[in-house]
């Protein structure tokens, strides 16, 4: 029987969102035996406390019983996780700088009322990504969990975010958007002259890799989007889910 | 216009000296400096106010950065412990010597400089600390220069002069969003450079001879250049002025075998 991993980022404290996509991973054909949330579990405008309790509760080690017939998530650190150490002076910077310029002070108090000192310690044992056969799985790049890495980003920029990352697929949270770009570096010649003189020519070309945004589970209220992979055929499919966002979860598309 | 690069001159003013007039002489219209003004030598004031004094651009090199911020950086800056242990002695040393106006100029350096199609930075156009090696992978390598928006991108850092040709690059991309027709291009790019300039004073290519490079902007003409100096003459002030004799050691000899960085290519994010 095929398998596959379901990815998630941006859950945001978006509790109903996530469960939301929970039950549909729950519904998928080809059972999924992995999930992933590659970072921003936590955001401004959900309830934190509550989504970080749920993510805790699917691991026996946290004291409470996982739900019958759910998997462990796997989770990694993302933007806003890394603004809440920078808050809580576990990072080399301290005030979280990037959290006041983009969201301003109202931001700042809201992260750091909504998140205790127990809830950032847990997501500060957090991995910063995961490598698994030839994928990384992380929230922006091995550059930096802030690096945002879109269709719109140059091609050879993806290209240097693959080879850094040493995997043929590099799947990214940062951006919150849904989308597979296959970045394939064919030629490049390189000569190289020292003092000693002209080294011999190389020529560079790779094979294809590829770049998957796995889109964003809390960010848009009522649409959650995530994304499946089958590491049997390497096929990436995406799904987005419909949920009463007052409610709770219901419908899916 | 003939231009001269120079490069991690770390406080070895009588290298400088001797490139400068080697400069002279190869008529060279104007001078870029990359940075590393100081550190390990004996001499980083002197050095300091003779690049002031002849006004040639600079960009901030890594150890200028750790005497204007204070030791900040993270173990990946260093390849090794013993590399580590010894760049902290130096570092101490420089920052006790070093004059209040010095530290000041230090602080107004920036990380990059431009001159038309011509970038130039200290290690790389991300971070003062990223070694530019040349067994880099060239798509990265290329990444480098394109990000810097240059057709030519003149670094520094590794001490070690080279000049690497990337060129017919071609990169393909393939993109699917949901809802949205695949779109397909093929990116070609034309040949872009990386031209490392090597160390005026603290060469690490096997011999004690200073390092820098020549560049025509008219011919795209390059030349590695390697001036002998009176080196004796820093390793004795190097030992005179206290610093580790290692120093000295490594001077005469234009090698650090401390130097091997597992992850040259990584970017310190602190």
């Amino acid at each position: 029987m095929q398998s596959q991993w379901a990815i998630l980022s941006g859950i945001e404290g978006n509790l109903a969102a996530y469960e939301a996509v929970l039950q549909d991973i729950r519904r998928q054909r080809h059972p999924v035996t992995e999930l992933y949330v590659v970072g921003d579990v936590v955001g401004l405008k959900g309830d934190n406390e509550a989504v970080i309790r749920r993510l805790r509760s699917h691991s026996s080690s946290s004291g409470a019983s996982p739900h019958p017939g759910e998997f462990v998530p796997q989770v990694c650190v993302g933007w806003w996780e890394e603004q809440c150490f920078s808050l809580h002076g576990f990072s080399g910077v301290l005030n979280a700088p990037e959290l006041m310029a983009q969201f301003g002070s109202d931001g700042v108090k809201h992260l750091w009322e909504s998140v205790s000192r127990e809830s950032v310690e847990w997501l500060r044992s957090r991995h910063f990504g995961f490598h698994e056969l030839d994928c990384l799985l992380i929230h922006g790049s091995t550059v930096s969990y802030a690096d945002e890495l879109t269709p719109k980003t140059p091609a050879i920029q993806l290209c240097d975010r693959l080879i850094r990352a040493d995997a043929n697929t590099l799947f990214c949270g940062r951006s919150g958007l849904i989308f597979e770009c296959w970045v394939e570096p064919s030629m490049l010649r390189s000569t190289v002259t020292t003092l000693d003189g002209v080294q011999d020519l190389i020529e560079q070309g790779k094979t294809p890799r590829r770049v998957v945004g796995v889109g964003s589970v809390g960010r848009t209220p009522g649409q959650a989007t995530y994304t499946l992979y089958n590491p049997a055929n390497n096929q990436v499919t995406f799904n987005a889910v419909s949920y009463n966002s007052v409610k709770g979860f219901g419908t899916v598309s | 216009m003939k231009l001269a690069v120079i490069s991690c001159i770390h406080g070895n003013y009588e290298a400088l000296n001797t490139v400068l007039a080697d400069i002279d002489a190869q008529q060279a219209e104007q001078i870029y400096c990359l940075g590393d003004l100081v550190g390990y030598g004996p001499h980083p004031n002197a050095v300091v106010e003779l690049i002031r004094s002849l006004d040639i651009p600079t960009c901030q090199g890594c150890w200028d950065e750790d005497i204007v911020e204070g030791l900040n950086a993270c173990e990946c800056s260093y390849p090794s412990q013993l590399a580590e242990k010894r760049g902290h002695i130096a570092h101490e040393w420089t920052n006790n010597v070093i004059h209040p106006e010095v530290r000041e100029y230090l602080a107004t350096l920036p990380m990059t400089l431009r001159l038309d199609n011509l970038c130039f930075v200290h290690g790389s156009p991300h971070s003062q600390h990223e070694y530019l090696l040349p067994s880099m992978d060239g798509f990265t390598a290329l990444e480098r220069v394109l990000s810097a928006n240059a057709e030519v991108l003149f670094c520094g850092h590794t001490h070690v002069p080279y000049v690497r040709n990337l060129e017919d690059g071609n990169l393909g991309i393939r993109v699917q969003q949901p809802g949205q027709d695949e779109s397909i291009a093929q990116v070609q790019i034309p040949l872009k450079r990386i031209i490392n300039a090597g160390s005026v004073g603290e060469p690490r290519h096997g011999r004690p001879n200073a390092t820098y490079v020549l560049y025509d902007t008219d011919t795209a003409q390059v030349s590695l250049r390697e001036v002998p100096y009176n080196y004796q003459k820093t390793c004795a002030d190097i030992i005179a002025k206290g610093l580790p004799p290692i120093f000295a050691w490594r001077l005469a000899r234009g090698m650090e075998f401390a130097e091997r960085a597992d992850d040259p290519s990584h970017v310190c994010q602190r």
